[in-house]
């Protein structure tokens, strides 16, 4: 365990940008977003996950894939990011992306080189806001698994804990940034952490959000429910949902031709939009909003369980806020348990 | 992890060339297409076509998989693409990725009786399965071909059609749901045709292709006759966009028609809700 202190912290930060691109969270009225480093004054390393998901730094919203016939992969060359301050729940989110895109048959070259080169220095929720379940959803309000470094705030500093080969590599490669960590800085954190939890699980409480140890057969056993249609009805099919989650990987291909060459590029798609499972010749499977509502949630909590052993919500409450219909996953979760 | 500078671009589509166009009817036509690098494929796998600057979608080729230079793809004119595709000429480029999915599995139907039954333009990939049969054909017990379409002019490939028809070693059965003046054959819907079949149904194969009306109503009749679910194969028809269980379009259930299909045996996706659909 070692201890980082604040200044050395921007010492780092500014280290890193030799090999980054580094991006920190910032706060903007309520919320946080992630911005390209250039000063902590404004920077939140604690506090909860940022508006955006953590897989825009794996798969951008819009990239180039394909140049013509070229078998070279586009943006070979670009340097990868050092992304600060991610959070638990986002963490999770590589459990789904991963077994998507590092699937052994058909690696994605653009996801694998991020996943490989790219740094996550992760950091521990400080506190909880009023959309957070991350508990329900089998996962704590501080990173376990999946980082290079995680920092735990305290003051005037951080404890930073070693995850990875790369992480370990960092610390040895500026030794008069760190310091050990002590047992007693170790047992502060453990008390932080209890009460984020806390509070994360009176969030629970309140909003009545079921475990995920009552989420089996949901799906199938509400299939044909009038949940689907009831929820659906305020949705405006705007596609935030899963346009901010951090587990939703589906994307769209399409091919763009300028006058001096041939794209190909991939942008992140929605399975609640109307043509997504349209087929040519015009059917589609699912033409009923209520039918790709449904779908949403049987992706997530029917399909992911069955072919990778997880449910694909990791509690971070993003579809919560996001949505401007007030379509809440946690009552509609709730529903559904009830009503099995 | 393996050096990412070597690895594989699976978005990028290997060059092609259109050897020649055959009109098969006002809405089909056959490309001939020549890949600048060697594409193999199984029967029943499919690939990426696309139209550089307009789009990719999904055929299964109709052509012999024995021959690995070329490659055909029979295509129906029903979006963006294939409109586009019914545009090409001779000499044009287009681009080709795959081949995807499973194929169908032709040693296990070994020694059994197979039966071919296919609607419409799901003739098309059947083609292929029929020149991998043909090829082996002493490998199985007895290969059937029962195929129907509305009309005698939406009956594709009619030329290799009739030659089959002659064939001793195969059982063969057409049919249309509405004949014209010149038609002397059968008329009737397709499952008509497979009325007085005698099979060993504990062992028997079907495999079937067609819109998808005519694959819930055959599939129905093949089980009613006395097929095992295991041992019908159905071409299912979704939306493949990436072909790489990426992209998330084309899930059945707990399957990517893509990755694990797009062929699928009865058995496999039986229990999965609106798969007809």
């Amino acid at each position: 365990m070692k201890y980082i202190t604040l200044e050395n912290l921007s010492k780092l930060l500014e280290e890193l940008k030799k090999d980054y691109r580094v991006f920190t969270p910032v706060k903007k009225g309520d919320q946080r977003f992630y911005k390209e480093y250039t000063e902590l004054a404004d920077v939140v390393i604690g506090e909860v996950r940022p508006f955006e998901p953590l897989k825009a730094f794996f798969a951008r919203a819009r990239e180039v894939v394909a140049e013509g016939f070229d078998p070279k992969v586009p943006h070979e060359d670009d340097k990868p990011f050092a992304i600060v301050g991610v959070k638990a729940c986002d963490l999770k989110g590589f459990k789904v992306q991963d077994h998507v895109f590092m699937d052994h048959d058909y690696r994605d070259p653009f996801y694998a080189k991020l996943r490989e080169e790219n740094l996550i220095i992760s950091a521990d929720c400080t506190c909880a806001i009023d959309t957070c379940f991350c508990t329900a959803v089998g996962i704590e309000p501080y990173p376990t698994e999946d980082f290079d470094i995680n920092l735990s705030e305290m003051e005037g500093g951080f404890l930073a804990e070693i995850g990875s080969e790369k992480g370990q590599a960092i610390v040895e490669r500026y030794p008069s940034l760190f310091q050990e960590g002590t047992e007693q800085l170790v047992s502060r954190r453990d008390k932080s952490r209890e009460e984020v939890a806390k509070a994360v699980a009176e969030n629970i409480r309140e909003n009545s959000v079921p475990d995920q140890s009552k989420f089996k057969g949901i799906i199938e056993k509400n299939f044909d429910s009038d949940i689907w249609s009831d929820e659906a009805k305020t949705c405006v099919e705007c596609g935030a949902c899963t346009i901010i989650c951090p587990t939703c990987h589906c994307f769209f291909l399409y091919d763009q031709k300028d006058e001096e060459k041939m794209n190909r590029l991939r942008i992140w798609d929605s399975c609640m939009l109307k043509h997504y499972a349209r087929v040519a010749g015009g059917e589609n499977p699912r033409a009923e909003l209520w039918m790709r509502l449904r779908n949403r949630f049987e992706k997530k909590f029917d399909f992911f369980p069955k072919v990778a052993d997880i449910y694909a919500c990791t509690g971070c409450g993003r579809c919560v806020s996001a949505c401007p219909a007030k379509i809440d996953i946690r009552k509609v979760l709730k529903r559904l348990v009830d009503n099995v | 992890m393996c050096s990412h500078g070597k690895e594989k671009n699976i978005y990028r589509p290997i060059e092609a060339e259109v050897l020649d166009v055959i009109t098969e009817s006002t809405t089909i036509k056959t490309l001939k297409l020549k890949p600048k690098e060697e594409i193999a494929f199984e029967t029943g796998q499919f690939i990426e076509l696309t139209v550089p600057g307009v789009g990719e979608a999904p055929f299964t080729p109709s052509s012999r998989p024995a021959v690995r230079d070329t490659m055909d793809v029979t295509i129906m004119k029903v979006g963006k693409v294939t409109d586009v595709v019914h545009q090409l000429k001779k000499g044009d480029i287009v681009g080709l990725r795959g081949p995807y999915g499973e194929g169908y599995p032709l040693d296990t139907f070994k020694d059994r009786e197979v039966l071919v039954f296919g609607g419409g333009v799901g003739l098309a990939p059947l083609r292929s399965l029929m020149f991998a049969l043909f090829d082996r054909i002493n490998d199985f017990k007895k290969v059937y071909f029962r195929y129907g379409a509305k009309t005698p002019e939406d009956i594709i490939y009619k030329d290799l059609v009739k030659e089959w028809s002659g064939r001793s070693d195969l059982d063969f059965r057409i049919t249309v749901d509405k004949g014209d003046d010149n038609w002397k054959g059968h008329v009737g819907l397709v499952t008509t045709i497979l009325d007085d079949m005698k099979l060993d149904f504990s062992t028997a194969i079907a495999v079937v292709c067609g819109p998808p009306i005519m694959m819930k109503f055959g599939t129905f009749k093949l089980l009613e006759m006395g097929f095992k679910d295991s041992n019908i194969y159905l071409s299912m028809e979704k939306n493949m966009s990436c072909g790489l269980g990426k992209c998330g379009h084309c899930r059945i259930g707990t399957y990517y028609a893509c990755k694990d299909g797009p062929v699928f045996t009865y058995d496999k996706i039986k229990g999965f809700h609106d798969i007809w659909k």
